[in-house]
């Protein structure tokens, strides 16, 4: 089933590279921008989900159970759970989402590898993952890996896409952090956590995969970067320092 | 809880993307395996064995201290002073040459010296590289044939020449005495000459061209690629046509015995082909895809499935005998003495020893 899925992504990848004359960089890229077209209802929801949590935050109703129950924690889970249900939150609306894109970047990835084929299994099984009537698969092979000043079934050695992935991926997560004003708003303490901690987790994935990983992942930082801004939705201040930001 | 659970699905995809990754994980590829009269050499990524072939023991086996990231998969090559050549298809991609006479211990192990170290080539070392009197021809994936003098003595080896050939190269050379022949998976087809290193002719097919060619008894080259045709060329000119569509990639170089080539498919074919007449002899489809040589033995084929069974192929086609060895088989099985040895993937051990009638006699698994 799994090799299915990475078979899929594998003969889209390279009808793209073929239809643009044979250049995985961009195939990659276009790829990235067709992922994001099928994923925008979940991204959308998203964003409403985060969105509707940091709003909770915020609410009477909802500080005021927090502070009631703050020493009796199953009352609280109890508590929360009916201000969920009254209000319609999904308190998983946020995660479900990202949880479903896992399994795109870890395909992608598997994608890239095999697809490029550094190894002669790699190319065996890259033979079996594409569609002969679909794809004139002598002829492709083996695939033009070089894009700008990278190999991209190699590492980038000069660090520059590991620096420009973490950079995106900050203000990518700057820019949809919702403002708080709750002090004890364990959301926003959450999100400003992760603008920190994704930006370098994903620039350490630049940094030890290949580099055709780290062009989806600034394609897309990129892509949703211009989402938000789009939908009026991008919070450009928060990229200000704290002292220059409006109150 | 809620706020850990971002974290913990980052610590679960990186754990995802570092399982997928493969490093030097046995299985990311085949392993490659050659044999002189006393030992079998098994490159099985991150460690090439030297074991014995009287018992199956291993005798040593090698990885660079210096380079932890090194692979192996290429077959080794033994020179006839008795060095061991071997490159690594990953990180630093050095060309080692060892010498297994001189053993050093390294705890309860034997460790072969280092003779020799080429550090230059950008790309991994997928092919072996040939012997020709005093000097090696060591294609890489680079796209670069590096030609080296095996007897200047250096230790820090820098290539007499390097000829700039494009594409990946893959596999083997071949010679005809005069030219060194080079595929590459960029299609083509290259001769090199052997004294001056001048590029001879460039000969492009349909498609890429992952095994060696071979030279027929009529001088003519004859060589697989994965536009599942078999190509001649003219050794002079590079002139080539086509003369047998198979049926699926042909990934193996074909074995010449006298006037027949023998060569499988990724089908499972396997090929019996007349180069007097240029026409097929007879096809038979014994079980899983073959990426393997056939080998001559006495008077019989031998030939390695996917499907990790070994068979004897008798030269009208018939199968003689075959052998359930296990796991699967994608590397050219090699004759050693008496015996026929196997190196499957998917298995508890890395290598196994036959003898001619294919009875099973010693398994070789590395310690720990």
């Amino acid at each position: 089933m799994w090799d299915l899925f990475v078979s899929l992504f594998i003969n889209v990848l390279l009808w793209i590279y073929n239809l643009v004359g044979q250049n995985f960089g961009i195939a990659i890229i276009l790829f990235t921008v067709l992922i994001r077209i099928v994923t925008w209802p979940l991204n959308a929801q998203q964003m409403k989900g985060a969105k509707a949590m940091q709003d909770l935050q915020n609410d009477k109703e909802w500080q005021a159970i927090q502070k009631k129950y703050a020493k009796d924690r199953e009352k609280l889970a109890q508590e929360q759970m009916r201000v969920y249900r009254e209000k319609g939150i999904n308190p998983f609306g946020s995660c479900l989402p990202t949880l479903i894109q896992f399994p795109i970047i870890i395909a992608l990835y598997q994608s890239i590898i095999r697809a490029l084929a550094s190894t002669p299994l790699d190319l065996l099984k890259l033979s079996r993952s594409i569609n002969p009537n679909f794809l004139d698969v002598a002829n492709l092979i083996p695939l033009n890996s070089k894009f700008l000043w990278m190999n991209l079934g190699q590492p980038e050695p000069y660090y520059i896409l590991a620096i420009v992935v973490a950079v995106t991926t900050y203000i990518q997560s700057k820019l949809t952090l919702p403002p708080s004003t709750n002090p004890n708003d364990q959301s926003a303490a959450m999100g400003q956590s992760m603008t920190i901690t994704m930006p370098l987790m994903l620039g350490w994935f630049a940094l030890t995969f290949p580099s055709g990983l780290a062009v989806y992942f600034i394609t897309s930082n990129v892509l949703g970067i211009v989402q938000y801004a789009a939908q009026g939705k991008a919070n450009w201040s928060n990229l200000l320092p704290k002292s220059m930001r409006k109150t | 809880m809620r706020k850990k659970i971002p974290l913990l699905l980052l610590v679960l995809l990186g754990a995802l993307l570092l399982s997928a990754c493969g490093g030097a994980v046995r299985g990311t590829t085949w392993p490659g395996l050659s044999a002189d009269e006393t030992t079998a050499y098994l490159a099985d990524l991150p460690f090439v064995y030297g074991v014995n072939l009287a018992n199956g023991r291993e005798a040593w086996r090698f990885s660079d201290p210096n380079d932890n990231k090194a692979q192996f998969y290429a077959a080794p090559v033994i020179t006839s002073d008795g060095f061991v050549i071997v490159g690594s298809a990953a990180s630093k991609h050095t060309l080692y040459a060892l010498d297994p006479r001189d053993l050093l211990a390294d705890g309860d192990r034997k460790v072969p010296a280092v003779e020799w170290t080429f550090t230059g080539a950008t790309g991994p070392w997928v092919a072996s590289p040939l012997v020709v009197g005093d000097k090696l021809f060591a294609p890489n994936a680079d796209g670069n044939l590096y030609i080296f003098n095996l007897k200047d003595g250096q230790s820090q080896k820098q290539p007499v020449k390097v000829v700039e050939l494009g594409g990946r190269l893959w596999a083997q050379p071949v010679t005809d005495g005069e030219r060194v022949f080079v595929t590459s998976l960029d299609h083509s087809l290259h001769a090199v000459d052997v004294e001056t290193y001048a590029i001879v002719w460039e000969k492009d097919v349909s498609a890429a061209i992952p095994g060696s060619p071979a030279i027929g008894a009529d001088g003519m080259l004859y060589v697989g690629s994965l536009a599942s045709q078999l190509e001649r060329f003219d050794p002079e000119t590079g002139e080539h046509n086509p003369v047998l569509d198979a049926e699926d990639w042909i990934w193996s170089t074909p074995t010449l015995d006298d006037g027949t080539l023998y060569f499988g498919d990724l089908k499972g074919n396997f090929y019996s082909f007349n180069t007097n007449d240029a026409g097929l002899n007879w096809s038979v489809q014994p079980d899983g895809a073959i990426t393997g040589n056939a080998i001559l033995q006495n008077d019989h084929l031998l030939l390695a499935t996917e499907s990790g069974n070994l068979y004897a192929i008798g030269k009208d086609g018939k199968t003689l005998w075959f052998q359930e060895v296990g796991g699967k088989i994608y590397t050219t099985p090699v004759v050693a003495g008496d015996l026929v040895l196997v190196a499957p993937l998917e298995t508890d051990f890395y290598l196994a020893a036959l003898d001619s009638n294919g009875r099973q006699v010693w398994t070789f698994a590395p310690e720990k």
